[in-house]
């Protein structure tokens, strides 16, 4: 679970996100994307002193501006759970206890092969089928 | 650390997911909570996430809960001992109690490295900081 999947998992949840200068929005998140924009909706804005306040009915924020975001706990967990459903869903469909073949994480054991261009084909390399 | 893994942010921080790790943040906040995630960028995920603040030998701590932290943002990431971590010769106090304190001693440090800042660039012909998009 990548930072940004994390981020993806919390569309329609409630959030914090602090600026780098210090400014806080909180609201329900509508949208993100790999930059890390996102858009809010009921919004609630504080300046960096936390003693001005607006509220806002969505709004964008660019990724590069942000600090950190605070999500709900519950949210690991519910993505873990869909992880693992969508893991057996998969399973079952296929009918065999092999997932997605090669590729994924968690590789196999480095090492040996993996300098660049060897002359050898064929071997462990990062392409994909046989 | 495994040697074949270079060291890359990605390589250096496998060992670190599912520890209870400190985060400092270019604003000076330190952070502890469990690594769960991170990426190329050192975006990092931290669960059940508490906030430190430190007052001549007290501190205390604020429960935050999960973070995502944009990698930028990260001064320092270190792993806590769990074994060594109450050996600290201070004395945890309650937060709103140290909080005041905290605040006054952040802005007694701000102010002097405003007063630097400016003798430096004034008289020193340092550029100036917090040009644009520093401050965001």
């Amino acid at each position: 679970m990548l930072p940004l999947s994390l981020l993806n998992a919390a569309q329609n949840k409630p959030m914090l996100v602090e600026l780098k200068n210090g400014e806080t929005f909180n609201g329900h998140l509508v949208n993100c994307d790999n930059f890390m924009n996102i858009t809010l909706r009921e919004v609630y804005q504080t300046n960096a002193e936390g003693d001005r306040f607006w509220k806002l009915k969505e709004c964008y924020i660019r990724g590069s501006t942000i600090k950190y975001l605070r999500v709900p706990d519950q949210l690991l967990d519910a993505v873990k759970d869909e992880q693992n459903r969508a893991r057996e869903a998969g399973r079952s469909s296929r009918g065999g206890p092999h997932v997605g073949g090669r590729g994924g994480r968690g590789a196999p054991p480095r090492g040996g092969r993996g300098g660049r261009g060897g002359p050898i084909r064929g071997g462990r390399g990062r392409g994909r089928g046989a | 650390m495994d040697s074949l893994i270079p060291f890359t942010t990605s390589g250096s921080l496998v060992d670190c997911v599912d520890r209870k790790m400190l985060v400092i943040l270019r604003d000076g906040r330190k952070l502890q909570g469990v690594l769960r995630s991170y990426d190329q960028f050192a975006n990092l995920v931290l669960e059940d996430t508490v906030e430190r603040i430190y007052n001549g030998n007290a501190f205390a701590e604020n429960w935050l809960g999960l973070f995502l932290i944009r990698g930028e943002n990260v001064v320092l990431l270190g792993e806590i001992d769990l074994d060594r971590e109450d050996e600290i010769p201070l004395k945890q106090v309650d937060y709103h109690v140290l909080d005041p304190y905290h605040k006054r001693d952040a802005e007694i440090k701000k102010q002097r490295e405003d007063a630097k800042s400016k003798i430096l660039y004034e008289q020193q012909g340092f550029c100036k900081e917090g040009g644009e998009g520093d401050g965001y």
